[in-house]
């Protein structure tokens, strides 16, 4: 299968602080793959390297042959935390209609039926400060699907919602990259979640631990590798 | 109630601050909802160097005010986001380094100075046909850029990043934003004076904010409530013969009581 992402060599540096020495990984299309590891292991850095918004130190990141940056408007991003002052009053349709401003306009008709397709259909007039975690999260995904995007990447989608919430958010984005055959990234700490849902995973301590299929890389040595833990976590899982 | 109109100075003022007003109040919709409530006092307060240098000169304050205004739009933009420091120490650093400056320069000047007293505090007697002028072209502007940009200055402000993604350019949006807000600020310093002018960005703000189920709706009785607050604050202080800018901020910040008050009553 052709490569769809390339991250060669990749190292990024906050000043003095390096947070991601030498990555290397390549993903096909149409693939899901996780990327796990500690607090301050570097992922979300990783992230942020991916959609553009920061340059890397050293190495390269093509997607699709193309810069992160050059190809940013292809990519929809669900954001770990979105921070937004709660008193702002803003509605879901609003929110979901900022993007109307951008190139590839979308119709109304369009936000209502990606939040149809997200199971949100009734939150459309609703405040975005209202929203449950779940609820919030499912908006943010809906919003990238607003215009056929080929690569989505999720920023631990699941935080703050509880467990049966959190596999439906999970199904949703397997649902997702079935129909839409959209390439997804996810961030987890949830290893059953990486089991079940990731084709492949890359286990990252600011360095790459490992990278390939969960079932293979993922064991008592890379665990402890990456958390400091062994088997007693990996088997409880 | 009709001989207010009578004047002169009382129709150049209520005309200043319907625009003022109007242009403040939807400005401070997106300077609330950036957290950057201290902008329209940084912006004021500094603009003090630009005032004393154009006193000192002999030259019309305002016109010199404006342009040093964008320049500490442009400044406080850099230190935030190309030196990465916080908005409210970006604004801190500027707003404390014009007034020394303003200061200073201000030394140099020989004898009473009865015109900076009117921009400290604000004089509606001292605005004179350019200033209305001023006044008007500014709101004018803005309000258009507003209305024009609305989208994208709102997804810039609410979703940095999702306006990244989008394409759109996210740093244009946000100079232009700044800039906008600099220029509206220092048109308002007859009205109200440098030290109460950041009060229109925010009160109106702050009351629209407990009533509003849209950002849209949050404009609009942003806008709606400066407006309410300035023309019954200068009609106000002209029956009671009191200064102008602190009568429409205490009349503000009733009004902001008031609604909360209402608000907390219903829940």
């Amino acid at each position: 299968m052709k490569d769809f992402i390339e991250v060669k060599n990749l190292s990024y540096s906050y000043g003095d602080f390096s947070a991601l020495e030498n990555i290397f990984f390549k993903v096909a299309k149409e693939q899901i793959i996780a990327i796990i590891g500690p607090n301050g292991s570097g992922k979300t850095t990783l992230l942020k390297n991916l959609i553009g918004l920061y340059s890397p130190s050293k190495g390269e990141i093509l997607i699709a042959g193309k810069k992160p940056f050059d190809y940013r408007k292809n990519i929809g991003y669900v954001p770990q935390r979105f921070d937004f002052d709660r008193q702002t009053p803003i509605t879901v349709k609003e929110f979901m209609g900022l993007e109307r401003c951008s190139k590839h306009s979308h119709s109304l008709k369009n936000i209502k039926k990606v939040l149809q397709e997200v199971g949100a259909d009734k939150l459309e007039k609703q405040q975005l400060s209202s929203l449950s975690g779940g609820q919030f999260q499912r908006v943010m995904i809906a919003r990238s699907l607003l215009h056929e995007k080929e690569l989505l990447i999720f920023d631990e989608p699941a935080t703050g919602i509880d467990m049966a919430g959190e596999h439906t958010i999970y199904d949703l984005i397997l649902k997702i990259n079935k129909e839409r055959k959209t390439t997804c990234i996810i961030v987890s700490h949830e290893l059953n979640v990486v089991n079940k849902y990731a084709e492949k995973v890359l286990c990252l301590n600011k360095s790459m631990v490992c990278y390939g299929q969960p079932e293979v890389v993922i064991n008592e040595e890379t665990l402890h590798k990456l958390y400091g833990v062994g088997a007693g976590l990996y088997h409880s899982h | 109630m009709g001989e207010i109109f009578q004047y002169t100075f009382m129709v150049r003022a209520l005309i200043a601050g319907i625009f003022s007003a109007l242009t403040l109040g939807a400005l401070g919709a997106f300077v609330t909802t950036r957290k950057m409530s201290f902008m329209g006092d940084g912006v004021a307060h500094a603009s003090l160097a630009g005032i004393a240098l154009a006193i000192l000169l002999g030259w019309a304050p305002v016109p010199v005010a404006l342009g040093f205004s964008v320049i500490i739009a442009l400044l406080i933009y850099f230190l935030e986001k190309k030196i990465k420091i916080s908005a409210d120490m970006a604004i801190a650093i500027i707003f404390t380094t014009g007034m020394a400056l303003g200061i200073l320069l201000l030394s140099f000047y020989q004898g009473y100075q009865p015109e900076l007293i009117s921009y400290l505090f604000g004089n509606i007697l001292t605005i004179s046909n350019i200033d209305l002028i001023a006044i008007v072209a500014v709101s004018v502007l803005v309000l258009g850029f507003l209305l024009f940009f609305y989208r994208r200055i709102l997804f810039s402000t609410f979703d940095s990043v999702g306006a990244y993604l989008s394409g759109l350019k996210v740093w244009l949006y946000d100079i232009f934003l700044y800039i906008a807000i600099a220029l509206a600020v220092i048109v308002s310093i007859k009205l109200v004076g440098i030290i109460l002018v950041s009060a229109l960005l925010v009160l109106p703000s702050a009351i629209s904010r407990l009533f509003s189920q849209s950002f849209k709706s949050f404009i609009l009785l942003a806008s709606l409530s400066a407006l309410i607050i300035v023309v019954s604050g200068l009609i106000l202080s002209y029956y009671l013969n009191l200064p102008s800018g602190a009568t429409i901020v205490l009349l503000g910040t009733c009004l902001f009581m008031v609604a909360s008050l209402i608000k907390g009553l219903r829940g």
